[in-house]
């Protein structure tokens, strides 16, 4: 069914607020049957599609200062849809949807080439290197609303997808066309005990999100609001998930910068 | 024992000198097999690759024999397009390269991605924003043609050529090799140059990235170039080992010369093309990006400055100097050192353009990736390398690979009379031999 | 048949084309795609009806609502309840992986008997009648009061079947496990007057000051206070984090004070100092609400100048004064206490001294301050009826001398416990129980722990999970998981009003396990007369049901029951003392030892390094263990591989030829450890800091033999007011391996 108007759904994470506490990544791990090892130390193999990264200030005792970072998929819109992964796929199997902005992952098929994680500044794709294993009697926690991805395959953050999907289904079901803003939320946002994440419609003034960070969608949705920063925002990948801060070096970590380009 | 399969006139060394070659370089090739399957039964696990490293060894040994395969297209690109004639004697040869080459690329690529049997989706689902969707289907087709060009080699194998269909096919076939020839060519150019779009349409990687024109980067036309111009240096190099290993002279000097010389000049418009890129690169492009060029060659253990000089100095201008001139031509040393500096080079080249821009951090809280590859890796990055000796192995044995072989060394009027007794006495083994898919292997076997 | 090379040629290219032709490659191929998404080892989740019910975590004392989503009788999802007055949505990453403990690898599947060193199968009814005749025998010889029982709470209906057992069968050895409730209950008798624990109305503060808590590492209710620091975040409340390190509240709050660790106390006093030096004290409350405020005041301005307490605790003489002030001017000031998330006691006059701020400053009893929350009142059982075997038990003294002697205010002692059956002769508890606690991973000096449990005749543990404690006990009478079973929760940590909870069954029993609750009946039945009687029900939901009363309903339908009219009681009513005002300090008070630092254990010389733990929210220190998910998000600076790394700061490893990642020994006067060395710029030079929650030993694979336990480095060090363990940290050396 044709929506009325497109959405593009984004994400503000407030970073004075997140405490680094984990409960987004847990959430997503949960939520999208996300698989566990004995081992996952090694964070360049550890599947996670929610990642808190942890910034220092670089500064000596005691003028240290540690700051959180989560980092979901951006979503990217890049140029017209043409996100870094998207547009490199050689198969197809990862999408942009005009219609909500996400950018999706076919599981099915993905085909293990990973064209997209070498195209992702962000180190949001991650391949399947192991056969996913559920010890004995755990796999009943597996949710059916998101399949399990097989080994050789690449995964991300799908902004929960599926949960659009029901939600969709539920409104067509009431005759309704439109979701209400808190209909379709992720669970990272909805888990986060501090309540630093927000989700909604860039496309919607009415919605918080777009009252956070003020998108100037002429500037592929460049925020205007000051204290608003996207990640990598000059390599032009036009991401959807925005950041707040009040601390300047915070700030500082947005992008790469020269040195005589003041930040 | 395979004297009847050995083309006439020309002079092989023992049976059990052969078959201990071929059982030692096999042993590596059965490691390397060994290794593939583990990569295929246990998955990429098997690998040091991880989510910094999505590409690792395996995509670097495919650009890689893919540029230095490239000797085929361009030397068939000179032979039957612009017409140098000369060239005829050494074509044979580069096109087995080229096979060599781009079934090697395959097989590489076949362990390297985490779903081998749905490779094909590729092709069923392609994507044509893609630059590796251009790669498969033109890696694909030109793999095709080369197969073509490599047929009729084959079939002039001495008892294969008795029978008046592949005798037929093979006179035919030559024929229109040109048309091939241009084929492949043309399809040479775009799947070299989308290698190089790999990596320079990666706008969110600003070591990769590169402007260009229409859809394509810079590094398209110059992964083409670099490839017509370091191909040709490989195609020698592997005729001088060969020599080596022959212990006699297999093409004449005037076709290497003739070779070199072109690849000289290609090599040295590479080279300015290639300063000039990364000029245009370190002054205007990186540095929108935030970047200078020094952030991307220091503040780590490995990937340093001296990767630029020695990847466009050392193995980009030096050789092609070399090359330009007569004397560098002529002086044995020179032109040894010549073509395997650029087949450094170009290989080097690669690894930049597939390694270091997924080690360069982009986000700035993020360091350097380092990576070196398992075993495993290592393995199955040697096994078309052994592959591809035991097939030179084969061929030089067994097909006419050099024209001017006999030409060059003249042996003793062989006892035919003795040839054809033993030829009497074994048509039913060749015939069966012949139901097996790959006729290469037939003289093994036989 | 002969084949000629043309026939046989034609067959195979015409068979190859012909085949090429034919849909087969075809299907072929697309089998084969699909059979890369079906390997049989790949599950494939099963669909079924949705239905969502709602519970209360029970894996910290947090005490959140949650919803969990069900696909059939299975759970897919724990996610936080919304409108929860706790909160409210929100949740934690212990309470998100709950389904991993449901039906995880660590789970105890039926009840076992140790036979040999070994478990061995038992059935239930076994079980219980072998335990039931080993205590009818201890009873028979006089020695009831050789029973023990650690729980990790005091509250509710099964901690209370459990001290309902004691009693009737004669002995007054409940013990619940420590943590800083045992230091805030006996702050708020002795000053305020009440039985009871503290509750915080951080929501309605306008400035924490915070000595060491973790208020966004897993302090009080965790999902609450993070809740509380993003309104503070909204609405321009501060937050000031007094600690050695840079922990996530520290770099989180709006300023970091780095204080030699242990010196605290000192540093609250040094703050009184100032603020009554300056009259800045809310001489209202003072002067009309509050008695001992002179005697305390000379004790203040005589000890505690800023010079004195810079000295002691290493802050900027101006940094201490203008914290004073900043704290005094604040409209709705809030000093709290209790290291990281509260493990340990510590010291009863640091806490006096920070509460005295508080008072101070006049936020006692009132939006934005602290009060003291009753005791619950909904568990009224018939009056027990004993036999003289029972009473007689009862005279005998507490085992870890709680409550006489030279501990009169303490309720609880388990940190002495160990000592004192490894120093007897024969070990004076013959029986121990153990429910919802983990003494032999959470207390200090865990080996000393286990040597003292493994000379008790018989531990029996209810542990729903082979966590250490279940591993050296007798028996393993499991219990069902929270997921699985009623229970009460009631009041949690620090939450401002009362509140109780209940958690329910979500799913059925996966296991052979019973419910705590209905073996403790079962038991007291099989034992007859008196120790039967008590126990009217006939089983736990009977007992739960009767005990909640009306509450029932409310608790089954909503999941919670609050009493929302509750509002403390004003400053004339509010306290309980002899005085019926807040004390300041009064003959009991001062009659204890004096505020000092506290010093490590161990002998500087020999241990130049001081070695704290820190709490985080990604590994769970107490009863439960981090199960796949939560383990899974420690970060790499924390723990690689099997190895756990020690932060230092970047100078002091410079001093001892210390690198990133590198091996060293770490020892203790307690113990050593092989570990990694972090370099950390927010960490006081001097000091190295080590997680909590890594070092299991139980548990399954995901868990067991990853880093080190703190506990096993130190020992428990006892506040000479209290008798409570007041160990923050130890002398420690860290040497290249
Ligand atoms: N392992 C496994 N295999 C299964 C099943 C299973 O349960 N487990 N179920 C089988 C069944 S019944 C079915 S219907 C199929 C379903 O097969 P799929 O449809 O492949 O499976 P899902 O992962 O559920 O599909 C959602 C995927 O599509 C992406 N996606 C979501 N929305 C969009 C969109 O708008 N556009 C695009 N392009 N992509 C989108 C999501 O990111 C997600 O990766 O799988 C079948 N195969
Ligand atoms: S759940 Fe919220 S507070 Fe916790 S790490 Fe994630 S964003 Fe930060
Ligand atoms: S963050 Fe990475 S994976 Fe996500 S849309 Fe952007 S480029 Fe693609
Ligand atoms: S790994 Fe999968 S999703 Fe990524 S580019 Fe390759 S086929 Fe597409
Ligand atoms: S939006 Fe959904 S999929 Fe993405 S990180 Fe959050 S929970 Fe995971
Ligand atoms: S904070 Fe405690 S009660 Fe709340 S969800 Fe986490 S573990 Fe459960
Ligand atoms: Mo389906």
């Amino acid at each position: 069914m044709k929506q009325e108007k497109a959405k593009k759904y984004g994400m503000v994470i407030d970073l004075d607020k997140c405490t680094g506490c984990g409960s987004c990544m847990v959430a997503c791990m949960a939520e999208n049957n996300v698989p566990f090892r004995e081992d996952e130390s090694d964070k360049l193999l550890s599947i996670a599609w929610m990642r808190v990264y942890k910034l220092t200030n670089g500064k000596p005792f005691p003028d240290t200062d540690i700051c959180y970072l989560p980092r979901p998929c951006m979503h990217c819109e890049g140029h017209h849809g043409h996100s870094p992964c998207v547009s490199v796929c050689p198969a197809t199997a990862t999408d942009y949807s005009e219609e909500t902005g996400i950018v999706s992952q076919i599981y099915t098929r993905c085909f293990g080439c990973r064209y997209c994680m070498a195209a992702c500044p962000y180190h949001v794709r991650l391949f399947n290197w192991w056969d996913p294993v559920w010890p004995d009697g755990m796999e009943k926690s597996l949710s059916p609303n998101v399949s399990v991805r097989m080994r050789g395959v690449v995964e991300k953050c799908s902004f929960c997808f599926h949960r659009y999907q029901l939600t969709m289904d539920k409104a067509h079901m009431e005759g309704r066309r439109e979701l209400e803003e808190d209909e379709y939320q992720t669970a990272c946002t909805q888990a986060c005990p501090a309540g630093a994440i927000t989700f909604g419609d860039l496309n919607n003034p009415k919605h918080t999100v777009y009252r956070m960070v003020k998108p100037d969608h002429k500037q592929g949705g460049k925020p205007k609001n000051p204290k608003a920063f996207r990640l990598l925002e000059r390599l032009g990948t036009n991401p959807k998930v925005y950041y707040l801060t009040s601390r300047e070096w915070v700030r500082s970590m947005d992008d790469n910068y020269l040195k005589n380009e003041s930040k | 024992m395979d004297s009847a399969l050995i083309p006439r006139g020309v002079k092989r060394c023992p049976t059990w000198q052969f078959i201990l070659g071929i059982v030692i370089v096999g042993a590596v090739l059965l490691w390397g097999v060994f290794a593939m399957l583990l990569c295929w039964i246990k998955g990429l696990n098997q690998t040091n690759m991880n989510t910094a490293y999505g590409f690792a060894i395996w995509i670097w040994a495919d650009l890689a024999v893919i540029a230095v395969g490239g000797g085929a297209f361009f030397t068939g690109f000179l032979r039957y397009i612009v017409g140098k004639d000369e060239l005829k004697n050494i074509i044979n040869f580069a096109v087995l390269i080229g096979f060599i080459c781009y079934s090697s690329a395959l097989l590489i690529l076949a362990i390297d991605i985490g779903q081998p049997l749905r490779g094909w989706f590729i092709f069923w689902h392609a994507n044509v924003h893609s630059m590796l969707t251009e790669v498969a289907f033109c890696l694909s087709c030109y793999f095709g043609v080369l197969c073509i060009e490599y047929l009729p080699l084959i079939l002039e194998n001495r008892q294969i050529d008795k029978v008046p269909f592949f005798h037929n096919l093979s006179h035919n076939m030559h024929e229109i090799m040109a048309v091939f020839a241009a084929t492949g060519a043309f399809l040479s150019f775009f799947h070299q140059g989308s290698l190089g779009g790999v990596a320079g349409v990666l706008f969110g990687r600003p070591f990769g990235f590169r402007e260009g024109v229409l859809i394509w980067p810079w590094t398209f036309f110059l992964f083409t170039w670099s490839a017509a111009a370091c191909g040709p240096c490989f195609t020698i190099l592997i005729t001088k080992i060969t020599e080596a290993i022959a212990r006699k002279k297999l093409v004449k000097d005037n076709v290497i010369e003739l070779l070199a010389k072109i690849s000289g000049w290609m090599l040295l418009t590479y080279s300015v093309a290639k300063i000039a890129d990364t000029w245009y690169w370190a002054t205007v492009t990186a540095p929108s990006k935030g970047f200078t060029l020094m952030d991307f060659y220091s503040n780590n253990p490995l990937y340093g400055i001296w990767i630029l000089i020695l990847e466009v100095g050392i193995c980009g201008v030096l050789p092609a100097l070399i090359l330009i001139t007569d004397k560098g031509r002529k002086t044995s040393f020179a032109l040894w050192a010549a073509v395997i500096l650029a087949v450094i080079g170009v290989c080097l080249n690669r690894w930049v353009m597939v390694l270091q821009i997924l080690a360069v951090p982009v986000m700035p809280f993020i360091s350097w990736h380092m990576y070196f590859p398992s075993w495993q890796e290592i393995a199955t990055t040697i096994l078309p390398v052994a592959y591809g000796i035991i097939l030179i192995m084969i061929s030089y044995r067994y097909l006419p690979i050099f024209p001017q072989e006999a030409e060059l060394n003249p042996i003793e009027p062989p006892t035919y009379a003795e040839e054809d007794k033993q030829e009497q006495e074994e048509p039913v083994e060749t015939q069966e031999a012949s139901n097996a898919p790959e006729p290469e292997m037939q003289p093994a076997e036989a | 048949m002969k084949i000629d090379r043309r026939s046989f040629l034609s067959f195979v290219i015409g068979g190859a084309a012909g085949t090429a032709l034919s849909p087969l490659p075809w299907k072929l191929t697309d089998d084969l795609s699909i059979w890369t998404q079906t390997w049989p080892w790949v599950p494939v989740p099963t669909d079924g009806e949705v239905s969502y019910v709602n519970s209360v975590c029970t894996l910290c004392p947090g005490g959140c609502g949650i919803t969990v989503r069900k696909i059939d009788n299975r759970v897919v999802k724990i996610e936080g309840m919304k409108g929860h007055p706790v909160n409210d949505g929100g949740i934690c990453i212990l309470g998100l992986s709950g389904a991993q403990l449901l039906y995880g690898q660590m789970r105890v599947r039926e009840p076992l008997k140790k036979v040999n060193g070994r478990f061995k199968k038992i059935s239930w009814d076994e079980a219980i009648s072998e335990i039931s005749k080993k205590l009818v025998e201890l009873r028979s010889k006089g020695e009831s009061y050789k029973v023990a029982c650690i729980a990790g709470s005091d509250r509710g209906t099964v901690p209370e079947l459990f001290n309902r057992f004691l009693t009737v069968y004669g002995s007054p050895n409940f013990i619940r496990t420590p943590s800083i409730q045992d230091s805030y209950e006996l702050t708020l008798h002795l000053m305020h007057g009440v039985q009871g624990m503290p509750g915080f109305d951080v929501e309605n503060s306008d400035f924490i000051l915070s000595f060491s808590s973790g208020v966004i590492d897993g302090w009080g209710s965790p999902v609450r206070m993070f809740k509380a620091n993003s309104n503070w975040r909204d609405n321009g409340g501060k937050v000031i984090q007094v600690e050695p390190r840079l922990s996530n509240t520290a770099a989180k709050s709006d300023k970091w004070i780095a204080i030699n660790p242990g010196t605290e106390g000192a540093l609250a006093l040094g703050l009184a100092h100032i603020i009554i030096k300056e009259s800045l004290y809310n001489s209202s409350f003072v002067n009309n609400y509050s008695t001992g405020f002179n005697r305390w005041k000379r004790h203040v301005m005589d000890g505690y100048s800023p010079e004195i307490v810079a000295k002691i605790t290493g802050i900027d003489k101006s940094v201490i004064v203008s914290l004073a002030r900043d704290f005094a001017r604040a409209s709705k000031p809030l000093a709290i206490c209790g290291r990281g998330q509260g493990w340990t006691p510590g010291s009863l006059k640091e806490f006096m001294a920070v509460n005295a701020l508080n008072a101070l400053v006049g936020n006692i009893n009132k939006e934005g301050g602290i009060w003291g929350l009753a005791e619950p009142d909904y568990i009224n059982w018939p009056e027990l009826e004993m036999d003289s075997a029972a009473s007689r038990g009862m005279q005998e003294g507490r085992i870890d001398g709680a409550g006489s002697g030279e501990y009169p205010h303490a309720k609880y002692l388990l940190n002495r416990l160990p000592e004192i059956i490894n120093s007897a002769e024969v070990s004076p508890v013959q029986a121990l129980f153990v429910t919802g606690s983990n003494p032999c991973y959470t207390l200090p000096d865990t080996a000393s722990v286990k040597k003292a449990f493994e000379r008790i005749p018989l531990v029996v543990s209810f542990s729903p999970y082979i966590d250490e404690t279940a591993e050296i006990a007798d028996f393993i009478l499991p219990n069902h998981v929270f997921l699985e079973r009623y229970e009460d929760v009631p009041p949690v940590a620090g939450f401002q009003k009362p509140i109780i909870g209940l958690s329910k069954p979500v799913v059925d029993p996966q296991f052979n396990t019973k419910h705590v609750g209905d073996v403790i009946i079962q038991l007291a039945k099989s034992m007859g007369d008196f120790i039967a009687n008590a126990f009217p029900w006939e089983t736990y939901e009977d007992c739960l049901q009767t005990t909640l009363g009306d509450k029932w309903d409310t608790l089954v339908q909503e999941g919670y029951w609050t009493d929302s009219n509750f509002a403390p009681p004003a400053w004339a009513q509010g306290f309980e003392t002899a005085s019926t005002k807040f004390e300041f300090t009064n003959d009991e008070i001062n009659s204890l030892s004096r505020f000092s630092p506290v010093k490590p254990e161990g002998d500087e010389a020999s241990y130049p390094l001081v070695l704290i733990p820190y709490d985080s929210m990604r590994l769970a220190s107490g009863f439960i263990g981090d199960p796949p998910f939560a383990i899974k998000t420690v970060e790499d600076t924390v723990l690689k591989g099997k190895d756990v790394l020690i932060e230092i700061n970047p100078a002091t490893a410079k001093k001892l030829g210390l690198a990133e990642g590198r091996y060293a020994n770490l020892t203790t006067p307690k113990g050593s450890a092989k570990v990694k060395v972090h370099l950390f710029d927010g960490i006081m030079p001097g000091i190295i800091a080590m997680p909590r929650g890594l070092g299991h030993t139980a548990y399954d694979k995901f868990l067991a033999g990853k880093g080190i336990n703190f506990n096993e480095l130190i020992g428990p060090v006892e506040d000479t007011a209290s008798g409570h363990d007041t160990a923050w940290g130890i002398s420690a050396k860290l040497a290249k391996a």
